[in-house]
């Protein structure tokens, strides 16, 4: 029974395909088929292609026609999340640029929410095929996943308002500290690295609580088991925004990271492919003017670089 | 918008009720698929093969022992490693299937091992296959005494469905945490979510209260079904009296009635009870008629022992066709356990038994048969057994006890099944209690049932194990008197251990004394009952005499 439904769907990678939902009718008898059941399906194109995206598709022709899998972790607004006025779309500047770039180089692209601990995860099984997620492009990750940088990174320490602990950073400040962070996250081991300098200091060292998506880190804040939540100043700027009687970002910090797009690390092709249409999105002001939409700095934009495992 | 406006919004809100729908769908996958890898898992650990067995079992360690959320992630991220790409779907209800599997094995198991065992002899005596008894015997009544851990399982399915949201797929839990994450109505979002899973968890129990109600054996009318329906929702309210789980009063004195208005009919003139004093007489002629007739059971040099606790120690017993012989001897002298090998319910180490001139459990070449060839055989020989705890069949009606098995073995029709049934339930007294359940007759009428049941194939053998042992003594006679007419009607070869040694001098030709599990005396039944020769029969006489 299982291996048939299972062979059913098998073919379906997208949520909300046509055989699901007569599958789910006919199975269940369920009225289901009300509305929204399409989730992710790609936004119409905002801009007009560079000209270049012409001769790069016929450069790249295998792309052409696909429909391609972005895995996403849909919790950072500003970035990605749902659409609250239609849950049935992703929204943000991330879901702007995969767009951008697909329209470019003539692919479509639909979505697969995880959690952020498991975006590599799920491209490495090839589940998916590209991770356009605010994930900073670090050279552990680039272990799991060749990247391609395309913003400097900012980060914003998120506090209760008026900062009760007086937290000025990833510094000595946040020992004896509870801060939240999501599994798998660069702050994790940058704040763990504090234990000896606090030890040293005299003072106990910083706590973590682990958790999956930003708004479980927000909440901690919010229920106050945790004072601080260390990320992107943009999703921080998001929280402030959302409660701004309870929240403050206390100071901005500079990491030495930047944003990257994951692509498989076999695929060569794809991923100057991906390189390419991101450089001429860029010359073409597309990048800057999505920026621009979404409220992100202009100061973050970076021209594309590529980290790899050494 | 307040939160109450919030959260009746997020309530209707199509893109949660659509996740509902995928919530159900993984839950399906996961309950169909975990109920038909846990049949299977259940059949193996039953079976009498070790080796499926130990396979069985160390599935079960291995998914009952390991998180869901890690199967789920296996399903996904790990099989496109060998090759087996799945959809999110197919990855989290395959992952659900899996780790219900075992779940459901053990409930299917414990059903199944829950059935009375006496039920099973009893199908084994009638000659039903090992299949045959699984479903008309076992599945029946197991069936309906694990609805309730099933709908338990159900509920617990449903909610470990939210652990697909790790491998995206779009159900209640994920859009719930998307929706959260994009809105920051954290606590609107969730209770909206929370309070969907409670209707959902209350419709299984609804299914479950209804279905317990199809399956009630003592269904009542539809209309006291919905009053009853609508008392179970609201347990504070439910009487006692509701569920009849014991017998109920009326049923009590019912029964109480039935002793005494359920005479046997006037008995045939053959079976009407002689003068006394012609006695002896009679039984010298049909002694010496006795004597010509072919042998029907043939016991030589029976050896059987428990682990070290020798049983049997070469028993020789031989009975020809229509003789009626009566096993005496005390508590654990070995014939239950002799009545129990002859139509082979149990096995041996030493010896050979031939019923009707044939060997049952082995082929002609000595091979032993399966347990499906050994139900066959006794079918064709035909050895009927009636057990001392009746072992009727429980979710069957009297009628349906006697010609169930007619249909299943003999392969008779209903109309004749039926018939026969009808016919046996006169010959016992009992055709007005046709359509009673076995839990609504006394221990006396079920044993009279239980004898037409073993009669109606029309058997050569009749081996009766202490028929009335387990009665009030006051329904000791109903039973002894159609066991008597029996012996004088049908002319087959009966025996019958028993304890009532006024009962055995009247009806038994031979009476054969057992102790320690070797035949120490036999002989004509008043000789042995009068004039025992060998001190122990004497000594156990005495006893029984005294008592």
């Amino acid at each position: 029974m299982a291996l048939n439904l299972i062979r059913h769907f098998g073919g379906g990678r997208e949520i909300g395909t046509a055989p699901l939902r007569s599958a789910l009718l006919g199975a269940l008898g369920l009225a289901v088929a009300a509305t929204g059941m399409v989730a992710g399906l790609p936004q119409p194109a905002k801009a007009a292609s560079p000209a270049a995206c012409a001769a790069l598709q016929a450069k790249y022709p295998s792309l052409k026609g696909k429909t391609l899998v972005n895995a996403i972790n849909p919790h950072t607004p500003g970035y990605e999340t749902i659409d609250p006025q239609d849950p049935s779309k992703y929204i943000g500047f991330d879901i702007d640029l995969g767009e951008a770039i697909g329209d470019c180089l003539g692919f479509k692209i639909t979505y697969t929410p995880v959690t952020f601990a498991s975006l590599l995860t799920t491209l490495q099984a090839g589940q998916a095929d590209i991770v356009i997620s605010d994930i900073y492009a670090t050279k552990d990750r680039a272990k799991a996943a060749d990247f391609i940088t395309y913003l400097k990174v900012f980060d914003g320490v998120l506090v209760a308002k008026g900062n009760p602990k007086g937290i000025t950073g990833i510094d000595l400040s946040l020992c004896g500290t509870v801060a939240a962070e999501n599994t798998g996250y660069v702050e994790v081991p940058l704040i763990q690295a504090l234990e000896g300098e606090c030890k040293k200091a005299g003072k106990p060292a910083p706590e973590i609580l682990l958790f999956d998506n930003n708004a479980n880190c927000i909440q901690a804040i919010l229920a106050g088991r945790a004072d601080t939540y260390i990320n992107d100043v943009n999703t921080v700027d998001g929280a402030v925004k959302a409660y701004p009687d309870k929240l403050a970002k206390a100071t901005a910090v500079t990491l030495p990271y930047s944003v990257g797009i994951a692509v498989p690390r076999n695929k060569v092709e794809f991923r100057d492919a991906v390189m390419a249409a991101l450089t001429e999105i860029q010359k073409a002001g597309l990048q800057a003017e999505l920026m621009k939409k979404w409220n992100l700095p202009a100061e973050q934009l970076e021209a594309p670089t590529l980290v790899l495992a050494d | 918008m307040r939160p109450m406006d919030l959260f009746l919004h997020y309530l209707r809100m199509p893109y949660l009720i659509d996740g509902v729908g995928y919530t159900l769908l993984i839950t399906l996958l996961g309950l169909l698929g975990g109920l038909a890898m846990g049949v299977v898992l259940a059949a193996m650990q039953l079976s009498r093969f070790r080796t499926l067995a130990i396979v069985a079992r160390t599935y079960s360690i291995i998914f009952r022992g390991t998180p869901l959320i890690l199967q789920m992630v296996f399903c996904y991220n790990a099989l496109p490693m060998i090759g087996i790409k799945l959809s999110a779907i197919a990855a989290a209800g395959l992952a659900l299937a899996l780790n219900e599997a075992p779940f459901i094995a053990e409930i299917l198991r414990s059903n199944v091992i829950g059935v009375d065992r006496g039920q099973v002899s009893a199908g084994q005596a009638l000659g039903m296959t090992p299949a045959a008894i699984m479903r008309r015997v076992i599945a029946p009544q197991a069936i309906r005494s694990m609805v309730p851990a099933l709908g338990n399982e159900a509920v617990s399915a449903l909610k470990n469905s939210s652990l697909a949201s790790v491998v995206a797929v779009q159900e209640l839990t994920l859009r719930s945490t998307q929706l959260a994450s994009a809105t920051f109505d954290f606590f609107s979002v969730f209770f909206a979510s929370g309070l969907i899973y409670l209707i959902l968890t209350g419709a299984i129990a609804a299914i479950q209260i209804v279905v317990e109600m199809l399956l009630d054996l003592d269904r009542p009318p539809p209309k006291q079904q919905l009053a009853r329906f609508l008392r179970a929702l609201m347990p504070g309210r439910a009487q006692p009296a509701a569920v009849a789980v014991a017998t109920p009063p009326d049923v009590a004195a019912e029964i109480l009635a039935d002793i005494v208005a359920d005479p046997l009919p006037p008995a045939s003139a053959k079976a009407a009870r002689p003068p006394q004093a012609s006695a002896p007489l009679d039984r010298a002629a049909r002694a010496r008629r006795l004597a010509g007739n072919n042998v029907a059971v043939d016991v030589q040099g029976l050896r059987k022992s428990y682990g070290t606790q020798p049983v049997l120690q070469g028993v020789d017993l031989s009975v020809r066709a229509g003789e009626v012989v009566a096993l005496l001897g005390p508590s654990g002298s070995g014939k239950s356990t002799l009545l129990r090998c002859i139509n082979r319910l149990e096995g041996w180490q030493d010896g050979a038994i031939r019923v009707g001139g044939r060997r049952l459990g082995s082929d002609e070449a000595g091979r032993p048969l399966s347990p499906r060839g050994i139900a066959q055989m006794r079918a064709s020989v035909g050895v009927g057994m009636v057990f001392q705890q009746f072992n009727l069949f429980g979710h069957l009606t009297a009628r349906e006890n006697i010609a169930g098995p007619l249909r299943w073995v003999q392969g008779l029709s209903r109309l004749e099944a039926d018939r026969r049934a009808q016919e046996l339930l006169e010959r016992v007294g009992l055709a007005h209690r046709a359509d009673a359940l076995p839990r609504h007759l006394s221990g006396g009428q079920q044993q009279r049932v239980a004898i037409a049941r073993a009669v109606a194939p029309g058997p050569a053998v009749l081996l009766l194990d202490e028929p009335t042992s387990a009665l009030d003594p006051e329904l000791v006679g109903e039973v002894l008197e159609v066991i008597r007419r029996l012996a004088v009607e049908e002319g087959l070869a009966m025996i019958i251990s028993t304890h009532q040694l006024r009962f055995a001098g009247e009806v038994a030709d031979r009476i054969v004394f057992l102790a320690e599990g070797t035949v120490i005396e036999q002989g004509p039944a008043e000789q042995v009952l009068r004039a025992p020769s060998h001190p122990l029969t004497a000594r156990f006489l005495s006893t029984m005499n005294a008592e």
